[in-house]
């Protein structure tokens, strides 16, 4: 389908795309893959679109005990950057490896799927488990939030208006770590039924976050089942099956990374 | 060398690949106004209003043509004549309006600027439900029958007879009855009997173009029609049909077809040839991926009760069956006579009470897909014998084995069975190692195989041969290249002319200029339009060798004709070449007739196809995630022309086949309205997902057509589906009965089976 009459706007510097994304109805543009669909689908009618894939906000660098991952990374990237290629951080790159098609990570980006906020992305559930942070900039300056402090529901974030994720930063795991990203996918769209992704940490303590099953993903207790967490059902899949299906990839997604953390020395 | 059997690229591959085809919504038309269809939201309603003012108003925007404005002159349910819904929607997606504008933006922009206002009407969506007396009617405003000739395009099988008891709601528009000695004695007395209730959904045929067609008038008058169609003669004479015309004043031209597997028979050509017509400018409609999914006509869901019986020894006794076919909202014609004869598989029966019913809802204009009612039909078939084989204690092969089909025995119509390789496809797919290692698999996979046949059809068909001064051969039929036909006339055309098939070029002419092919589905292109090729291409060697008679004085009798040159027999010295007789033939003053043949053929038998598939599966029966680790399929092709072609074939046919098993339902919420209408809901078969698939060619050849070969596009898909079924219910240990067998009903069935046995 075609989309409805829209503008388009390159940004040269961050300050223009932040000024520009001030228009009532503007929209950031960065990969396209989760923006493009909705606007054929005239889902959404931005008044302009604000391409932001000139800001140079991609590239992957560790910095002291962090690694810093520009909002523009594409999944491609992710996938196979040597900067992620340890045990503790494989559930990042397994992921992103799983995106989609090939056209779709070569062109789609961390920081556009964490601000579309789909409540099937499976990235966010990665963030989660992994603790990492977003780091946001607006005219007013630069903030950090939690990664889960930042999705509130359905397509719904806490940016503001004239906001940008400009990095996702993500804490090393201590050496012995093991982390892992496990999903049943719907067959038609690869968006999770359910997936958990999974961090162990050396002394046995892990964190894990679940996606797919309700309106964002989210953290799972330690320890704690999964009754009391809230699972949607749908016509393909009903509430039984991803409350049953939840369980198994939650503990696929803990013995894959325990594996690995058994590797991380 | 022949040029048969040798495998080779597809002609029109190069321009496939590279982009430099031009399909049919490419075509530069100048002064061309865009059409977007405005559609139904309600599954049933009369149409109370439709409010164009709005639309209109916006720059660019032409017309909003509605029924009425469209100068048809039939009657009619059928989408031929009711392009546009005139007081009745029967169902949501049906087009009710069209914009027509100078872009296809401002017609998208128009279209949800137009007002329809609907009375709702009760939407009939359960198709059961539908057929007992007294149920509400999908259609309440009927005009007189007419269905135009779609039916008989797709397989040569007769309608049964025609049996009234049975009380029904005017909502089954046709009943088949096929019925042959006490099929219930007969069970009564079986050692064996296996039961079942088998659902499949409505199917996308998701052809990658999605439908568009063009139409314009002549300064003279004559109606043009460009279009990606299956079939331009067809279509030409639905047009006539449709708008009253005489059939020299409409030209179809068929362009290079984006696939179409049975979807793309006159559903657009109506809606553009009205709109020329009432507009006197040209107008293309090219649908959205979108439209596609709402607008055009899948593959009918299927209810299918099934009982079968066999003796101790294998023998097949009796087969009842009631197949309850989902018609949506088609007048025109069903698949329950189709799937009604072919529930019987390739096997002998001794007794056999058969029904089918085409029952209308609310649902979609249904339409043919790949092997029209036979997968669904030996989906229901296989999984029973498989559990015969079981509960007898045969091997799946054996039981088959025991009741196929041979040459002679009498099939279903009353009609002894042609030439036909049930016993042989079945005994080479048998000796493939996967099934030999069907025991000494891990717990969780397992090997299936099922079992299936496509009749085939028939029609008179004509084609031209003829030679360019160049030397080269150029062959010309109006059939449409859907599977890669025109690469095997080249074959056929090079073989008997004398040619190396490098030097044939096959054309597709139009209705105006070309020699008669009916559509291309069926599988009976390659049969008998190459029947017709075969034809041509000897009687243009024969206008040949009169030629190089004369030339070298030598009888014809006497001479052959080899990679291009006429020679003597025996004496390869005397020769003349093929280019040198047509430069003296093609000019002023030239000697001979033109080098040219025309042919035809009308064979009166069609030419079945048996396919048989192996599966090896793997079921996480945590999730219930069926993994596909390999297929195999063994087809009898009559004779492989070119065997990459035919193995593209099967591989594709297998493919649609694991769409119907494990991914493909066009699915509908209570109110009939589509909830799954883009491939992120719908799921196909994407290469990722399709095992390796090993194709077993068994030539068994067919005796009237061209150098043995036949039509061989459709049985690959019939018994994919029951091959995986078979070898999930084998690794997951329990039988589903409804396609597709996604993870959620593979996980429930597991599960139920599990609290039953607790």
């Amino acid at each position: 389908m075609i989309p409805a009459e829209v503008r388009y706007v390159r940004a040269s510097s961050l300050d223009e795309a932040l000024d520009a994304l001030g228009e009532p109805d503007a929209k950031a543009l960065a990969g396209g893959q989760s923006l493009l669909p909705v606007l054929k689908l005239r889902i959404v009618r931005p008044s302009v679109l604000v391409d932001i894939g000139g800001l140079g906000l991609a590239g992957i660098e560790t910095v002291g005990d962090e690694v810093r991952i520009g909002a523009l990374t594409t999944w491609d990237r992710l996938a196979s950057d040597a900067a992620l290629a340890r045990p503790a951080l494989a559930a990042l790159a397994e992921c992103a490896a799983g995106v989609g098609d090939l056209q779709v990570r070569n062109r789609g980006t961390l920081g556009g799927s964490l601000a579309h906020a789909d409540p099937a992305s499976d990235v966010l559930a990665v963030v989660l488990a992994l603790g990492a942070r977003l780091e946001l900039r607006s005219p007013e300056g630069e903030r950090s939030l939690a990664a889960s402090d930042f999705v509130l529901g359905p397509f719904t974030t806490a940016l503001g208006e004239r906001e940008l994720i400009t990095s996702v930063v993500v804490p090393v795991p201590e050496p012995g770590s093991g982390s892992a990203y496990v999903s049943v996918e719907h067959p038609a769209s690869g968006f999770a039924l359910a997936g958990a992704a999974a961090l162990v940490r050396p002394g046995g303590s892990s964190s894990v976050a679940l996606t797919g099953v309700g309106a964002r993903a989210s953290l799972v207790p330690e320890g704690g089942s999964l009754d009391d967490v809230e699972i949607y059902g749908d016509r393909f899949a009903p509430e039984g099956y991803r409350r049953h299906v939840a369980v198994v990839v939650v503990r696929r997604a803990l013995e894959r990374a325990r594996a690995r953390a058994e590797e991380d020395m | 060398m022949s040029a048969i059997g040798v495998a080779r690229p597809r002609l029109d591959a190069p321009d496939k690949v590279t982009g430099a085809t031009r399909f049919a919504a490419d075509g530069h038309v100048h002064g061309l106004l865009h059409a977007r269809l405005v559609l139904a939201t309600e599954a049933h309603a009369l149409v109370t209003g439709i409010d164009g003012k709005e639309a209109l108003a916006l720059p660019g925007v032409v017309a909003v043509l509605a029924a009425a404005d469209l100068p048809l002159e039939t009657s009619g349910n059928d989408r031929t004549a009711e392009p546009l819904a005139r007081d009745e929607v029967v169902f949501a997606g049906q087009p009710v309006a069209m914009v027509v504008a100078q872009s296809a933006a401002a017609a998208e922009d128009a279209v949800e600027l137009v007002s329809v206002s609907y009375e709702p009407l009760a939407a009939v969506v359960d198709v059961e439900e539908a057929m007992a007396p007294g149920a509400a009617l999908a259609r309440t405003v009927e005009d007189e029958e007419s269905g135009g000739d779609l039916e008989s395009i797709h397989a040569g099988v007769d309608k049964g007879s025609e049996d009234e008891e049975e009380p029904l709601s005017g909502n089954v528009l046709d009943t088949i009855t096929r019925k042959e000695g006490d099929a219930a004695a007969a069970l009564e007395s079986s050692d064996a009997v296996a039961e079942g209730t088998f659902r499949t959904p409505w199917v996308y045929q998701a052809y990658i173009e999605p439908q568009v067609a063009t139409a314009w008038l002549e300064p003279a008058g004559t109606l043009v029609v460009s279009t990606a169609t299956q079939g331009s003669f067809v279509t030409r004479n639905e047009l006539a049909r449709a708008y009253g015309l005489p059939l020299e004043r409409i030209r179809v031209v068929a362009e290079p077809l984006g696939g179409a597997f049975g979807g793309k028979f006159a559903l657009m050509e109506p809606l553009v040839a009205g709109a020329a017509l009432a507009l006197r400018r040209p107008v293309r409609l090219a649908l959205t991926r979108a439209e596609d999914f709402q607008a055009t006509n899948p593959a009918s869901a299927q209810v299918t009760h099934l009982r079968v019986g066999a003796l101790e020894d294998g023998t097949l006794t009796g087969i009842e069956a009631r197949m309850i076919v989902d018609r949506g909202s088609n007048a025109g014609w069903g698949v329950e006579g189709i799937t009604s004869a072919l529930v019987v598989g390739p096997y002998r029966w001794q007794a056999r009470d058969i029904r089918g019913y085409g029952v209308q809802t609310n649902r979609f204009t249904f339409g043919a897909y790949r092997a029209p009612g036979a997968p669904t039909a030996a989906f229901a078939l296989e999984s029973l014998l498989d559990e015969l084989a079981q509960k007898l204690d045969l091997d799946p092969f054996e039981l088959r084995l025991k009741n196929a089909v041979v040459q002679g025995d009498i099939g279903i119509s009353g009609n002894p069975f042609p030439t036909i390789g049930a016993v042989e496809v079945l005994e080479r797919l048998r000796e493939h190692p996967l099934w030999g290692m069907r025991d000494s698999l891990p717990d969780d996979e397992a090997v299936g195989m099922a079992c299936g046949y496509w009749p085939g059809g028939n029609e008179p068909a004509a084609a031209v041969c003829r030679v360019d001064p160049d030397g080269t051969l150029t062959v010309v039929t109006s059939a449409v290249d859907m599977s890669g036909v025109s690469t095997g006339f080249a074959a056929i055309a090079a073989e008997a002319f004398g040619l190396s098939a490098d030097n044939v070029r096959v054309v597709s002419a139009d209705t105006a200029t070309g020699p008669y092919s009916g559509a291309s589905g069926g599988s009976k292109v390659t049969y008998t339009v190459g029947k017709a090729v075969l034809r041509a291409a000897e009687a243009a060697r024969r206008k040949l060798l009169a030629a190089a008679s004369e030339e070298l004085e030598i009888s014809p009798d006497d001479l052959e004709v080899v990679d291009g040159e006429v020679r003597a027999v025996g004496a390869p010295d005397r020769s003349i070449t093929v280019e040198e007789i047509a430069r003296r033939t093609l000019r002023f003053g030239g000697r001979h007739e033109p080098i040219e043949g025309h042919g035809g053929s009308a064979q009166t038998v069609g030419a079945p196809s048996v396919a048989a598939h192996l599966s090896h599966v793997r079921v996480d029966r945590e999730t219930g995630e069926v993994e596909l680790l390999r297929h195999v399929i063994a087809q009898d092709v009559g004779r492989a022309l070119n065997p990459a072609l035919v193995e593209g074939q099967m591989r594709g046919g297998a493919t649609q086949g694991i769409g119907w098993a494990l991914y493909e339902e066009l699915a509908h919420d209570e109110d009939g309205r589509l909830v799954t209408g883009s491939f992120l809901d719908y799921a196909i078969p994407v290469a990722e997902k399709v095992p390796e698939i090993d194709t077993l060619i068994v030539e068994v050849p067919a005796p009237d057509g061209p150098y043995g070969a036949k039509g061989i596009g459709e049985a690959p898909v019939v018994a994919a589906p029951a091959a995986i079924a078979n070898a999930v219910a084998a690794a997951a240990g329990v039988r589903l009965y409804e396609l597709p067998m996604t993870p959620p009903r593979v996980w429930a069935a597991l599960r139920s089976s599990a609290g039953e046995s607790a």
